[in-house]
């Protein structure tokens, strides 16, 4: 009977809302920590026991994106004062902000960068690669292809070799050919690492629209590339939406392809934070501060799409 | 509207022969019923028409002009799915409109012919509503008008009605003919349902493992079907079969005692030795008698299916169970003894070996 529980349900449900509680938590507690750290002053961040209340301050970001030096002699009184809030906060920190000595102008950490070419190298191979992957799949799917189960295994068998075992020999071709440390270079490895795995989820998700749209537009008139664009498309939108997400997590958190084909032009985030534990002292809270900044596109991401991921609004009008 | 031929038409998927050499000619403005069982090919034969599925060889005329190597989308005709399949992302004007988009046809005499099929198939109050907040009746319409929108030289339709229950099957199925009586479409109808397809045809075509049994109106295919196949398959209860021996004008069946006499001349020809011979008769074709009778044979009931407006009796007669129609209660119940007679003008003659109706086909 709905809505009358005996105890023992009721038990069991309070027993699973407790273990969700629990997990979330600690699920949590990573996301937290980076966040608190992100707003400590620096000599806080990595007392023992940790320090839980303190005084959040922006100083973590503004030395996150900005160059700066060891302070070797306290600045005049005169200089800190007419110096703006943020670079008040470098100095008291015991650095000083990195000017361009003949303009004067601030001058930037890598950060900023590093950042947009994540963007760049993250959105460009997920389109390229959703694209290329539903395309694939519908022919796979709607087409009789010689073969075809033995491709498909192909096409994931990509997918199996660890990429960090292919990553030398990729490095001493893309020397070659002059792709090391280009977004170009970066875009195709991500795509074509993202290429079968949209191709597969691409394949589930096309073979669930009926064949039956398609023959209905090709019967009324139109192309069958033409009825892929108005009929399959928007159908499929929902799976391409999905697997985007997917595809930009995975190209997003890329770490050690972007380590050894980047240096400077094309470096991605991933490789960018930490490298910035072993310049200097490790400054912990630049680098949380970093860290909270990546994770925010793909939370927004993800969060933007979340319509798409729940499946079944496209479903109802076919009858079986 | 247009007549569509096939000729010759042989369409394999691998080893398998779905199609075997068929010809057919359907008539202009004619309304045909392709009636098998799944598997018989009927599909296949409507898909081949509409260009969805190619033809191994032979010919496939639309209007006199040779199609079968044409797109879809080039033969000019309409076709609707089982599954109604209408886009579920748009609502049921745009559907509707689909077809006329593809011709570029402009939005204000688009819209017009939008409105009026929606007016002829009242679902004009469904038209800013999407597929899935409809009923299946007014999904079927809707499908019906996507594909009638366009004025194709045919429609087909691929049982249309398949999905609906009982009910609204009768009611779609007086309206579509109600709907080919008005626009007089050239129309083929696939079905697996003898009901539907006797209503609805002008003639229909009986094929069985991709071979073509019988075409004619449902009257001829029911009166006199041109063998086995086609008598047991269309007609409910199903036809009774029983293997007999013909002696001049006498019929025998095993292991009962009177023979059955038909009329001077009704059988002749048809004493085969051999062979073997069987006997069709339609449930309607079996007389009952509570009374001995003159050529009557005695049977035992052993079952009734009350029908309300008639009866189903079995009736044990010799080693045969034979169904009789009978008037509603005539039978009391199982296990009486009733008097079996024959209506000899329905009577059907089978040869065993060919399965061919002895008399001819219609």
């Amino acid at each position: 009977m709905a809505g009358v529980r005996t105890p023992r349900e009721k038990w069991t449900n309070r027993t699973a809302i407790a273990a969700v509680f629990l997990a979330l938590i600690i699920m949590l507690t990573p996301i937290y920590w980076i966040t608190a750290t992100a707003f400590k002053p620096r000599n806080l961040a990595t007392t023992i026991p940790p320090t839980v209340f303190f005084t959040p301050e922006v100083s973590p970001f503004v030395k996150l994106f900005t160059k700066r030096s060891q302070l070797r002699e306290q600045p005049t009184q005169e200089e800190y004062e007419s110096a703006p809030w943020w670079e008040k906060m470098v100095v008291d920190g015991g650095e000083k902000v990195v000017r361009n000595r003949k303009t004067g102008e601030v001058r930037s950490s890598g950060y900023s960068d590093r950042f947009k070419n994540s963007l760049i190298v993250s959105i460009i191979s997920t389109v390229v690669a959703v694209c290329m992957g539903t395309l694939t799949a519908y022919g796979f799917s709607r087409f009789k292809v010689k073969g075809e189960d033995d491709w498909m295994f192909f096409i994931l068998s990509t997918r199996m070799l660890p990429p960090v075992v292919v990553a030398i020999p990729m490095f001493l071709m893309y020397r070659v050919v002059g792709l090391n440390d280009t977004h170009l270079g970066l875009i195709i490895l991500y795509t074509a690492f993202n290429l079968s795995f949209a191709v597969w989820i691409m394949k589930g998700f096309i073979d669930e629209i009926p064949k039956e749209y398609e023959e209905a537009a090709l019967v009324d008139g139109y192309t069958r590339m033409q009825a892929f664009f108005k009929v399959v498309l928007p159908e499929a939108l929902t799976g391409m939406a999905a697997t985007a997400v997917f595809c930009f997590i995975t190209a997003w958190n890329e770490y050690a392809f972007a380590l050894i084909m980047t240096n400077r032009n094309a470096q991605t985030a991933p490789p960018y934070i930490p490298s910035q534990v072993g310049s200097g002292l490790p400054d912990w809270t630049v680098i949380a501060a970093g860290t909270l900044l990546f994770l925010i596109p793909v939370a927004i991401f993800t969060f933007l799409l979340r319509n798409h991921l729940l499946r079944g609004m496209s479903f109802g009008a076919i009858r079986k | 509207m247009a007549q569509i031929e096939m000729k010759n038409v042989q369409k394999f998927f691998g080893q398998n022969q779905v199609l075997k050499d068929l010809h057919l000619t359907i008539e202009n403005g004619e309304f045909v019923v392709m009636l098998g069982q799944s598997g018989g090919g009927k599909t296949t034969a409507l898909r081949a028409i509409a260009g969805l599925e190619t033809v191994t060889s032979g010919k496939i005329l639309i209007d006199g002009k040779e199609v079968q190597d044409r797109k879809a989308a080039d033969r000019d005709i309409a076709f609707v799915f089982q599954s109604f399949s209408l886009y579920p992302h748009m609502t049921v004007r745009e559907n509707i409109a689909f077809p006329l988009r593809a011709v570029r046809m402009d939005a204000a005499e688009r819209n017009r012919a939008v409105n009026e099929t929606a007016e002829t198939l009242q679902i004009a109050q469904h038209l800013d509503r999407k597929p899935s907040a409809l009923s299946g009746g007014d999904m079927q319409r809707v499908a019906i008008g996507r594909a009638l929108v366009r004025r194709p030289q045919a429609l087909l339709m691929d049982e249309p009605l398949g999905v609906l229950d009982s009910k609204l099957r009768e009611q779609m199925r007086a309206e579509l003919k109600r709907l080919h009586i008005a626009r007089g479409s050239t129309s083929v109808y696939v079905t697996h349902d003898q009901i539907e397809a006797m209503s609805l045809a002008d003639r229909m075509v009986i094929l069985h493992d991709g071979v073509l049994q019988q075409v004619g109106a449902p009257d001829e295919i029911y009166l006199k079907p041109s063998n086995l196949f086609v008598a047991k398959f269309v007609g409910s209860p199903v036809m009774n079969v029983v293997d007999v021996q013909i002696d001049g004008t006498r019929v025998a069946l095993k292991g009962v005692e009177t023979d059955f006499s038909f009329g001077e001349g009704m059988l002749a020809g048809l004493s085969k030795p051999g062979a073997g011979i069987a006997l069709g008769l339609r449930p309607e074709a079996i007389l009952l008698s509570h009374e001995k009778t003159k050529g009557y044979s005695e049977a035992v009931t052993t079952n009734i299916e009350p029908l309300g407006s008639h009866d189903i009796v079995d009736v044990r007669l010799g080693e045969a169970i034979l169904r009789v129609r009978t008037a509603s209660g005539f039978v009391g119940g199982e296990g009486q003894t009733v008097w079996v007679g024959l209506d000899t003008a329905q009577a059907h003659f089978f040869d065993n070996q060919t399965e061919l109706n002895l008399r001819g086909a219609a």
